[in-house]
Formats: structure tokens, C-alpha cells, sequence
């Protein structure tokens, strides 16, 4: 079941000149799934999100969220959703307690309810400790799980998380992945932005790449690594006769190619878990030592870059 | 409502963490107060202008070309005197006396009718007295006027004399003009000062009133927290534009709260803070200077319809502005030239003409003059144009205010 629906949905600034930030993008989000929009910087990812919050009014088409849209009834669809905004939203001179106290009461909470549900977000964010220092004293992670924790707050359906690990540590970002992935098995819908490949990979039931305000794929990970045609590429080095070896892989069962460069050997595969095995069986059977192998998957960063010609950094 | 009342709430908590605020709000319009107010020397009121006269002449003349009212009045609106007295002509008392009660004039002087069949009379008792009816707190222009008249009455009353005295010795055959002059003189000495019947009698608009001393440090400390207030206003309003560029604006609209509920629990905010810094002011005042800033219900509504009209204010240039430097900018320019327009530095006890006019298109001139009318006593029945006309001002800016804020924030 759709609790998502996004259809034809258009945001033009300035019309009839301005620019056209987002280009008729549509798309699904099943109940409980964590859908991801990648794409880069200036794709369009904020511009939905704002018009999925009802921050900016759509130019054209609509979102139904929880059955309510986004252009008719916007103050149901604020009670389905949760944001998290890309920068930290948080006043800095109050501490994380008093914040969420505050945003909980803005989304309508009061009383025991309140002050239970901000004792369950802090333990959910482990800031328990830090709860009455103020936000000005947090390290950029501990804001972040706040920013986060305050879309919490009133047990949303949707939360939308806008680039949330910009610019923090590995560790903090490790944390709060894992408290998407956490959420997730709570049943909670999530749509995720990002502009970085292995997020999105790691996360995400469905990605939608979105380039200069259009949707230009969608589809689980291996349904849009598929679009790059190309199997996985495992490179390796042995301790003598390269090229013997070479000629040797290229008879085993499920390699397609191979190739030299310089002194290492470069395979493509479509099952690189069944390949390895065989691989190292017919070295061993050479008289050579394999010192070195990598496989690399297709990527997303291959199927952004096959279907716009440039790299999803750039 | 609880939310508008949790956004105020956390506003407040906000500005009362905020040092440098709390000491432009509240140390700085004290410490301004006491400077001028020292050097205007404390006590009574200064004058900056000619003293604003008006003239009711009731008198109809004695006859013969003899108008002594007329002389009177004469004398006060003569060229001679354009730099000390700028005097305008009323057909009635009441007229005159409104002039004072208005704030148009600092005194009324009210020739009374009969004042030339006293003055050209020969009756020695008649009595005649000219009525000045003063604004308590214009004491060296009241004075002043006093002086004029009062010199006025005094050759008028050396004139009856003489001609008296001329009268009493009668046509003397042969004598010398100098002889004759010295009979008069004799005769005049000899009746007792009977001829000293023309008087200047005072009134004040109230009763008891005149005899309050309004100090300059009052005066003075009314209009600084005026123009305080504005600048305290302007730095709570202003947390609009931070929450803007720090996204907490933007997360208030994605969560179920209503435009007009934040922007309600904004405007509450700035109310409170300027209401709260008017009451220290109000309290320091009395404490530190002594300022019997008059009766309560005035003190009150002053108070709180000067919070409006710096809240709505603050508001509405918030509304226009794109960033807090910009509106603090704009703000400060703004209310700079309104308080240089409505006398938040000179008070309005001697404004005149032009000054005068201009002063009442703003609508700290009318709070000015609110506050004055209340420092000599005045109730809320004596003030009422003073807080209608601002609380105009206040609507009109909050609904202008709301109406920009509508749009940006749509």
C-alpha cells in the first residue's frame, strides 16, 4: 500500500523565466520502506522534500501523503510527517531537553505524553546525559541526532530526512544510519536524500535518481545496476606468470574477459562469489600465488554516470 | 493559544539570556535619562521656543476710540515680541483655555469684558482681572507671560492714577506744568495705592495641578523608554529573521502550527519584553530619580499602547527586511527621524508651529505628549486622543505587518 504518492510534481521559481527546479517527477513510497532520492548537488532533492512538507507550494501536480495532498490539506499532511532538514533547525541557547520540549509541544503534544515521549527520544538519540547542556556545546553529531530526534517526536508515518550526515564524523554517521535502519524495522516510512552513492545503497528498498529536476531512474539497487550492463570487475595480482595466469582464468567457468594492465589482472564476472573459488584453484594449480584481488560491484555512481555522461560528484 | 503563548515563552527565555539586549533595553535609556537630566539642571521645565500665547479679548471697549483690551492684546501679538511670544487670538475663553488644555498654547491670557470701563474709569475700587491660564510645566514661559501682563496692568494702572491725581487737584491758575505734575503725584501718593485695581490671576487646567513640579528627568526619562521601547521591540521582532536564516523558521512551517499562530506568538513576545522593560524603566524611575509619573490608569494604558505601537513597528520593517543587519539598519534609521519628529528628546511642553504638527504624525509625538499631560496629573479621560491615535498607528502597522508576513512566509 501507497503511503506516498507523488504525481507529475513541478516546482517552477519566478515563472514564467525562473528556473525550474523540479520537472514533473513522480513516484510511490510503500508503507515501511525507506525510498532514497539521490542525485547532486542542485538535482531537485531539497525542492521535493520542501514541497512534500508543504513549504513551497507546488506549480504543478500533486503528493498525497497519508492520504491527505499537499496542496489542499496541508495541515493533516504536517501531522503525518516528520522533517529533517539538511542543516541543523535547533535553537543553539537552549539545551537538547528544552528543544525537544519545545518542537514536542509544536507539534501538539503537553503533559506527561510530552515529557514521556522527549525521555524516550533522548534515550532514542542517546543524549540522555547531555540532555540540559545546550545545543551551542554539541558536536556537529550530537546536533544532527537532535535535528533528527525532534522529527520524532509525534511518531510521524513519513519522515523525510534531508541529507542528514552532511558533514559529520564517520562515527556519528555510522549512528545515525543505523538508526534509520532501526526506525525501519519499526515500521516507519522513510524518504531519504542524498548525494552520496554508498548511503543510498545501503539503505534504501528503492532509489529514484534524480538529475537537473527530473527523475531519470528508479528501482531497487540491482534493478539500476542492471541499467550499466556490466558484470562485477575483480582485479588481481599473483606473484609470477602473469600472463600464464591470464590465459588460465580466461578458461574458467564464468569469467567473460580478461584483460592485463600493467602487472595486475583485470576479470569481469557476473557471480564474482562463485568466480573467486576457481580463480584461486587455478593458480594454485599454475604454481602461482594470487598476492592481491578486489571485486568491485557496478555501482550506482556507473549507473549515474551511463545514463548522464558525468560522475555523481561532479 | 497555548502555542502562541509556548513560541512567546521561548522568546523571552531567549532575550532574557541575552546580555547585551538586556542592556540596551534597560541600562541604557537610565543612563541617558540621568545625563540629560543632570544637564538640564532637574526640576523644572526649559524652554526651547517662543512661548505659545493665546489671546481671548472679552473686553468691549469704554467708548470714545478707549480700548484697553484691545492695547492688551496688542502688546502680545506685536512684532516687538515675535521672538519671545508666539501669540494666537481666540474668539472665547474656552477657546483659549482648550489651546492650553490641547497643547497648543502654553498659556491663555483672558481679557475679561469691562476691562476698559475699569481701566478709563474714575471709580478708585473697581477691580478688573486679567486671567492666565498656564500648563503647569511650561513654569518659565508661564512666568514670562505673567511678567509682560502683569507690566502691562501696571502702566494702565499709573495711567489711571495720574489722570486721578490730575483730576484731584483741579485747574490751578498760573501754575507750571511742573507744579501741576507735582500736585498729581502728591494726590496719587496720598489716595493708599487705591488705584492698583488691574490684577493677573492665575489658573491651571486643574485644580492643585499647577502646583506640581514635573521634573525634567520625567520628562526626559518618559521619552527615552518611548524610544527605548522601539529599539527593544526591534531586537526581540528580529529573532524572525534568525530563526529564518537558521532554519528554525522554515521547521515551524513543516510542523501542524498555523501561520498566524507563530506569527501571533512573535508579536506576543515582543509585547511582553517592551511591557516588561517600560515596568523596570517605570519602577527605576521612581527608585533612582523620584518621578511621580502620575496616576495609574494613565501610566497603564500609555505603557501598554506605547508596547503595541513599538511591537506592530518592529513587525512590519521585520516584514520588509531580508536579513537582521538590514533591519537593524533600517529600524535604527527609522527610528531615529520618528524620534527626532515627535520630541522623544525635547519633550513637547514648548513645541511649536510646524514642530508641532509634525509631532503629531507620528505616533510617538502623541505618547509624548500622553506622557506629559500624565506627569502633571492627567487621568485616562485627559489622555484619551494621546492612546487612540497611536493604538491606530499600532493596528495599522500590525495589519500591514501581518499581510507582508503572509506573503513571505506563504
Amino acid at each position: 500500500m501507497s503511503i506516498v504518492e507523488v504525481k507529475e510534481l513541478r516546482k517552477q521559481y519566478d515563472p514564467p523565466k525562473g528556473v525550474l527546479a523540479v520537472d514533473g517527477v513522480s513516484f510511490d513510497i510503500e508503507q515501511g520502506e525507506i525510498f532514497s532520492l539521490l542525485g547532486p548537488n542542485g538535482a531537485g532533492k531539497s525542492t521535493t522534500i520542501s514541497m512534500l512538507s508543504c513549504l513551497l507550494k507546488p506549480s504543478g501536480g500533486d503528493a498525497v501523503i497519508g492520504g491527505h495532498s499537499v496542496v489542499s490539506d496541508s495541515q493533516a499532511v504536517k501531522e503525518t510527517i516528520g522533517v529533517v532538514p539538511q542543516d541543523i533547525a535547533l535553537y543553539p541557547d537552549m539545551s537538547a531537553r528544552e528543544n525537544l520540549v519545545f518542537w514536542g509541544r509544536m507539534y501538539g503534544l503537553s503533559g506527561d505524553a510530552l515529557k514521556k515521549r522527549v525521555d524516550e527520544v533522548l534515550e532514542l538519540i542517546t543524549l540522555v546525559d547531555r540532555q540540559k547542556d545546550r545545543i551551542e556545546k554539541f558536536s556537529g553529531g550530537m546536533k544532527r541526532r537532535v535535528n533528527i530526534g525532534v522529527a520524532l517526536l509525534h511518531k510521524p508515518k513519513v519522515l523525510y530526512l534531508d541529507e542528514p550526515t552532511v558533514g559529520i564524523d564517520p562515527q556519528s554517521r555510522r549512528s545515525i544510519l543505523d538508526g534509520i535502519l532501526a526506525l525501519r524495522e519499526q515500521g516507519m516510512t522513510i524518504l531519504y536524500t542524498t548525494h552520496y552513492m554508498a548511503e543510498a545503497q545501503e539503505l534504501s528498498d528503492r532509489i529514484a535518481i534524480v538529475d537537473h529536476g527530473k527523475m531519470i531512474a528508479l528501482g531497487t539497487h540491482e534493478e539500476l545496476v542492471k541499467i550499466v550492463g556490466e558484470g562485477a570487475r575483480v582485479t588481481a595480482r599473483v606473484d609470477h606468470y602473469l600472463e600464464a595466469m591470464a590465459e588460465r582464468w580466461r578458461e574458467v567457468q564464468g569469467v567473460q574477459k580478461v584483460d592485463i594492465e600493467e602487472d595486475e589482472a583485470i576479470l569481469l564476472t557476473d557471480d564474482p562469489n562463485e568466480v573467486l573459488p576457481r580463480l584461486f584453484e587455478a593458480a594454485a594449480a599454475a604454481g602461482s600465488r594470487i598476492t592481491e584481488i578486489n571485486v568491485t560491484e557496478p555501482n550506482l555512481e556507473m549507473v549515474f554516470l551511463h545514463l548522464t555522461g558525468r560522475a555523481l560528484r561532479d | 493559544m497555548t502555542k502562541v503563548l509556548t513560541i512567546a515563552w521561548k522568546d523571552l527565555r531567549s532575550t532574557a539570556r541575552n546580555m547585551p539586549a538586556l542592556v540596551m533595553m534597560l541600562v541604557a535609556p537610565l543612563a541617558l535619562a540621568s545625563l540629560l537630566g543632570f544637564a538640564f539642571g532637574g526640576g523644572s521645565g526649559f524652554d526651547i521656543a517662543a512661548i505659545k500665547v493665546a489671546v481671548a479679548d472679552l473686553d468691549t471697549g469704554a467708548g470714545a476710540g478707549r480700548n484697553a483690551g484691545a492695547d492688551v492684546r496688542d502688546i502680545l501679538t506685536s512684532k516687538d515680541l515675535k521672538d519671545v511670544l508666539a501669540t494666537s487670538v481666540k474668539s472665547s475663553a474656552a477657546a483659549a483655555r482648550k489651546a492650553v488644555d490641547d497643547g497648543d498654547a502654553a498659556v491663555a491670557v483672558i481679557i475679561p469684558q469691562g476691562f476698559s470701563a475699569t481701566v478709563y474709569g474714575a471709580d478708585p475700587a473697581a477691580t478688573s482681572q486679567v486671567e492666565l491660564y498656564r500648563n503647569p510645566t511650561s513654569q518659565i514661559g508661564g512666568s514670562i507671560v505673567e511678567g509682560i501682563v502683569g507690566q502691562v496692568l501696571a502702566n494702565f494702572d499709573g495711567a489711571r492714577a495720574a489722570a486721578a491725581g490730575a483730576v484731584a487737584v483741579g485747574p490751578q491758575d498760573g501754575a507750571s506744568p511742573a507744579q501741576l505734575a507735582a500736585s498729581a503725584a502728591q494726590a496719587y501718593s496720598r489716595s493708599g495705592g487705591m488705584w492698583s485695581g488691574l490684577e493677573v490671576s492665575e489658573r491651571a487646567p486643574r485644580a492643585g495641578k499647577s502646583e506640581k513640579d514635573v521634573s525634567v528627568t520625567g520628562q526626559i526619562l518618559a521619552g527615552m523608554m518611548v524610544f527605548f521601547m522601539f529599539f527593544g521591540a526591534a531586537n526581540v521582532a528580529r529573532t524572525i529573521l534568525t530563526e529564518d536564516r537558521q532554519g528554525t523558521m522554515p521547521r515551524l512551517f513543516t510542523t501542524p502550527t498555523r501561520r498566524g499562530t507563530i506569527i501571533g506568538g512573535k508579536f506576543v513576545a515582543v509585547f511582553a519584553t517592551i511591557t516588561a522593560q517600560a515596568v523596570v524603566l517605570l519602577i527605576a524611575g521612581r527608585l533612582i530619580f523620584g518621578i511621580q509619573w502620575g496616576r495609574l490608569d494613565s501610566v497603564v494604558l500609555l505603557t501598554l499602547v506605547a508596547a503595541g505601537v513599538a511591537g506592530s513597528l518592529a513587525l512590519l520593517i521585520i516584514a520588509f527586511a531580508k536579513t537582521p543587519a538590514q533591519a537593524g539598519a533600517i529600524g535604527s534609521g527609522i527610528y531615529l527621524v520618528l524620534a527626532l519628529l515627535g520630541g522623544n528628546f525635547t519633550g513637547t511642553a514648548q513645541s511649536s508651529g510646524i514642530f508641532a504638527t509634525v509631532q503629531r504624525l507620528t505616533p510617538n509625538g502623541w505618547l509624548i505628549q500622553g506622557w506629559d499631560t500624565t506627569l502633571r496629573g492627567g487621568g485616562a479621560g485627559d489622555i484619551r486622543w494621546q492612546v487612540l491615535v497611536p493604538l491606530g498607528f499600532a493596528v495599522a502597522f500590525f495589519f500591514f505587518a501581518v499581510l507582508r508576513m503572509r506573503r513571505r512566509f506563504a
